[in-house]
C-alpha cells in the first residue's frame, strides 16, 4: 500500500519526492551521528569520571572489606568515619587550608587584577617596545617556572630591589641591612602576582589580551573623546563588559594556585600549604605507623585525595554554568 | 600643519599610556624573570652555597656540574630520554582527543550541559599532587593490569592483540603505555579541551553558512574551515601542553631536581635543569618545525 502510494507521488512529483527521501536519508544519517556521538562521550566520560567514582568508593571502604574483590564502587561494609578522621589529621587539613588561602588564594586573585591591567595596555595601544615586549611575553609562557626557582629563591632570603639595599649594607659595613628575609612570609607569593609574573601569569595576560582585542573599540573611542583618561576608560567602559573573561581567569588561576605544591613548597618552610600537606602524606603516614600495605592505607590516601579536590569541586559547581558559558565567549583566536 | 602636530601628540599620548599599563609588567619581568633566568644559568656554571655569615657564595667552576652529570650520574642521562620520549608520544594523542572532545562538546544537543561539566572536572582535579597519589600508589587497582581489564573486560588482554597482530616490539611498548596511561593522558586534556572550545566557538559562523549554501559536506566543513580556523589555537594548545607535561612533577628529572632543590644543592641542580629546558626546548623547536612544515603550508 505504502509502496503504490510512493509511486504514485513519485510519478505525480518526481522532483519533490527525490528531495523527500534525500531528506529522509539525511535524518538517518544525523540519527546514526547523534548515536555515535552520545557513545563516544559516554564512554570517554567513563574513563574520566572512573578514577573520581573509584576515590570515593575506596574512600569510605571499612577494613575488613578492603580485600572483597567482588564488590567495585560500594563497599561491603563502611567506615568513612575512621578514614576521614585519619585523612584530616594526616593532610593537617584545616591548618592547610588556611594556609592556601592566605598564601595561594590572595595571591591568585591579585594576579587576576594585576594580569587584566597588564593585558590592556598590551591589546589597545601601540608603542615602540611593544613588539619586545610581546616576545618577553611568550618567553615566560615557554620558560616553565622551576627554571627561575632557585634564584628566585635566594633573592628571597635577602630581598632586593635592584641592588639598593645591598649597597647601603655594604657602605654601612652591614651596620643598616634593610633587606627581609620574605621566604615563608605571604609576600613571597604576593609579589610576583602583584607584578603579573605570578604562577603562569604569561598564559593569563594571553587571554585576557585576546578578549580585549575582540572588545568592539568603538565604546572606548567615545569615552575618549569625550575627555575620559584611560584609567577611567578601562575601569567603567572595558572592565563591566568583561566580566565573561574574568570567570575563566578566575576560576583558572584559583584552581592552579590552590593545585600549586612548586612554588608552595619553595617558599614556605612551615605552616605549608594544603597541597603540600597532600603531597607529603605518604613519608607522614609511615611517620605514624600506617605502612603502603595496612588495609585501610589505600583508603585513607583517597580520603584525604577527596578531601583535597572538594573545596575546588565546591567552587566549580557554583562557577560551573558561568564557567562553561563564558568559554563559548572568550574566543581565542590567534 | 597644525592637526598633523597634535594627531602626533595624540599617538604619543597613548603609547605614552601603553607603557603605563605595562609598566609594572616590565619591573615584574625584569625583577623576577630575567634577573632569575640570567642567576640561574650562572649557577649551572658555579659552585653555590649558603654561608649564615656572607649569604650566598658562588664561585664560577666551569663545566664541572654538567660533567658530573653526564659522566659520573647514574641515572640522568635516562631519566632525560625517559622523559622526552614520553612526551613526544603523548603530544598528539592529547591534541587529538582534546580536538575531538571540544568538537563534539561544541555541537549542540540534549544534555550537552551535563557532559561538559564532567569533561571539565579533570581541569579542576587534575592537579600534580592528587594525580601522583592516584596513579603511582594505587599502581595495581588504575594502571596497567587495572586499565587493561577495566576497558576491554576479561575477554582479551592488550598482550593478546599485540601478539595476533605481529606488532614489532618497540611500537607494542608504546601502544602499552598509551594504554596503561589513558587515565593520566584523558585528564590531561581539560584545559586544552577549553581552549580549543574557545577557539572553535570564534570562528565565525558567516563561513559555515556560506559553506552550506554551496553545499558542503560535514567532513568539507571540518577540513577546509574549521580545522584552518584553528591553526593559531592548535599552536597555543602544543606549547601549553608541552610547557605542561614538561613541568610535571610527574616527571623523573622535575621530581628529583624538587628533592635536590630542598637538600640545599643550588648548583647541580640549575645544571640539571639547563639541560633539561635546552632538551625542552630542542623537541619543542622540533615539533613546531614539523607544525610549520606540514601543517601551516596546509593552513596557507
Amino acid at each position: 500500500m505504502n509502496l503504490i502510494a510512493d509511486i504514485k507521488n513519485f510519478v505525480n512529483d518526481p522532483a519533490k519526492e527525490i528531495l523527500r527521501r534525500k531528506k529522509m536519508l539525511n535524518k538517518g544519517t544525523q540519527l546514526a551521528w547523534s548515536i555515535l556521538r552520545i557513545l563516544i562521550l559516554l564512554a570517554i566520560g567513563y574513563i574520566i569520571i572512573y578514577p573520581l567514582f573509584y576515590m570515593i568508593g575506596t574512600s569510605i571502604r571499612s577494613r575488613q572489606s578492603y580485600y572483597d574483590s567482588a564488590r567495585v564502587w560500594i563497599p561491603s561494609s563502611v567506615s568513612a568515619g575512621h578514614n576521614y578522621t585519619k585523612a584530616l589529621d594526616f593532610t593537617s587539613f584545616f591548618a592547610g587550608f588556611k594556609n592556601t588561602m592566605v598564601l595561594e588564594i590572595i595571591a591568585g586573585l591579585i594576579e587576576v587584577i594585576t594580569c587584566s591591567i597588564v593585558a590592556y595596555g598590551f591589546a589597545r595601544f601601540k608603542f615602540k617596545l611593544k613588539p619586545l615586549f610581546t616576545a618577553g611575553l611568550f618567553l615566560t609562557i615557554l620558560v616553565p617556572e622551576i627554571m627561575v626557582i632557585i634564584p628566585r629563591m635566594l633573592t628571597y632570603s635577602k630581598m632586593d630591589i635592584l641592588g639598593i639595599f645591598g649597597l647601603l649594607a655594604d657602605l654601612t659595613n652591614g651596620a643598616v641591612d634593610l633587606r627581609p628575609n620574605l621566604i615563608g612570609s605571604p609576600l613571597a607569593f604576593y609579589l610576583p602576582s602583584l607584578f603579573a609574573m605570578g604562577l603562569r601569569s604569561g598564559i593569563l595576560i594571553y587571554i585576557y589580551i585576546q578578549f580585549f582585542k575582540g572588545l568592539p573599540y568603538e565604546l572606548e573611542e567615545a569615552a575618549w573623546v569625550d575627555g575620559a583618561g584611560p584609567v577611567r576608560t578601562f575601569v567603567s567602559i572595558a572592565l563591566p563588559s568583561s566580566s565573561v573573561v574574568f570567570t575563566t581567569v578566575t576560576v583558572f588561576s584559583i584552581i592552579w594556585h590552590w593545585n600549586d605544591t612548586f612554588l608552595a613548597a619553595m617558599y614556605v618552610k612551615s605552616d605549608y600549604p594544603l597541597s603540600v600537606y597532600l603531597s607529603r602524606i605518604n613519608a607522614t603516614m609511615v611517620g605514624a605507623g600506617y605502612y603502603p600495605n595496612n588495609t585501610d592505607t589505600q583508603s585513607i590516601l583517597m580520603a584525604a585525595c577527596f578531601l583535597f579536590i572538594l573545596p575546588p569541586l565546591i567552587f566549580y559547581m557554583f562557577m560551573q554554568r558561568k564557567f562553561i558559558e563564558s568559554i563559548d565567549r572568550v574566543g581565542i583566536t590567534g | 600643519m597644525m592637526k598633523k602636530k597634535k594627531y602626533r601628540s595624540i599617538e604619543q599620548l597613548k603609547s605614552r599610556y601603553g607603557y603605563g599599563f605595562t609598566a609594572i609588567w616590565v619591573i615584574g619581568f625584569i625583577l623576577f624573570f630575567g634577573f632569575p633566568v640570567i642567576q640561574s644559568v650562572f649557577y649551572s656554571f658555579a659552585d653555590v652555597s649558603i654561608s649564615a655569615t656572607e649569604g650566598v657564595v658562588v664561585s664560577f667552576v666551569g663545566l664541572k656540574n654538567f660533567n658530573y652529570l653526564f659522566n659520573e650520574h647514574p641515572d640522568y642521562t635516562s631519566w632525560l630520554t625517559a622523559d622526552m620520549s614520553s612526551i613526544l608520544y603523548s603530544l598528539p594523542i592529547i591534541l587529538l582527543v582534546s580536538l575531538v572532545l571540544a568538537i563534539l562538546l561544541n555541537q549542540k544537543f540534549k544534555g550537552r550541559i551535563i557532559f561538559r561539566a564532567v569533561y571539565f572536572v579533570p581541569v579542576i582535579i587534575a592537579s600534580g599532587a592528587v594525580l601522583k597519589l592516584m596513579f603511582q600508589t594505587t599502581s595495581e587497582e588504575l594502571t596497567s593490569a587495572g586499565v587493561s581489564t577495566a576497558i576491554t573486560g576479561s575477554m582479551f588482554s592488550i598482550e593478546d592483540i599485540v601478539g595476533w597482530l605481529n606488532i614489532p616490539d618497540k611500537i607494542a611498548q608504546i601502544l602499552k603505555n598509551i594504554i596503561n596511561n589513558i587515565f593520566d593522558l584523558l585528564w590531561s586534556c581539560g584545559i586544552q579541551t577549553v581552549l580549543f572550545i574557545a577557539g572553535l566557538q570564534s570562528i565565525p559562523a558567516t563561513l559555515y553558512e556560506a559553506s552550506k549554501v554551496e553545499g558542503a559536506t560535514k567532513w568539507e566543513e571540518f577540513w577546509f574551515i574549521t580545522f584552518p580556523s584553528l591553526g593559531s589555537v592548535t599552536l597555543l594548545v602544543s606549547v601549553y601542553t608541552m610547557v605542561d607535561a614538561f613541568t610535571n612533577t610527574r616527571n623523573t628529572v622535575i621530581d628529583k631536581a624538587y628533592t635536590m632543590i630542598n637538600s640545599g644543592n643550588y648548583d647541580e641542580t640549575s645544571a640539571m635543569l639547563w639541560v633539561y629546558f635546552v632538551g625542552v626546548g630542542l623537541v619543542m623547536g622540533f615539533v613546531l618545525f614539523l607544525y610549520n612544515r606540514f601543517l601551516l603550508k596546509r593552513w596557507q
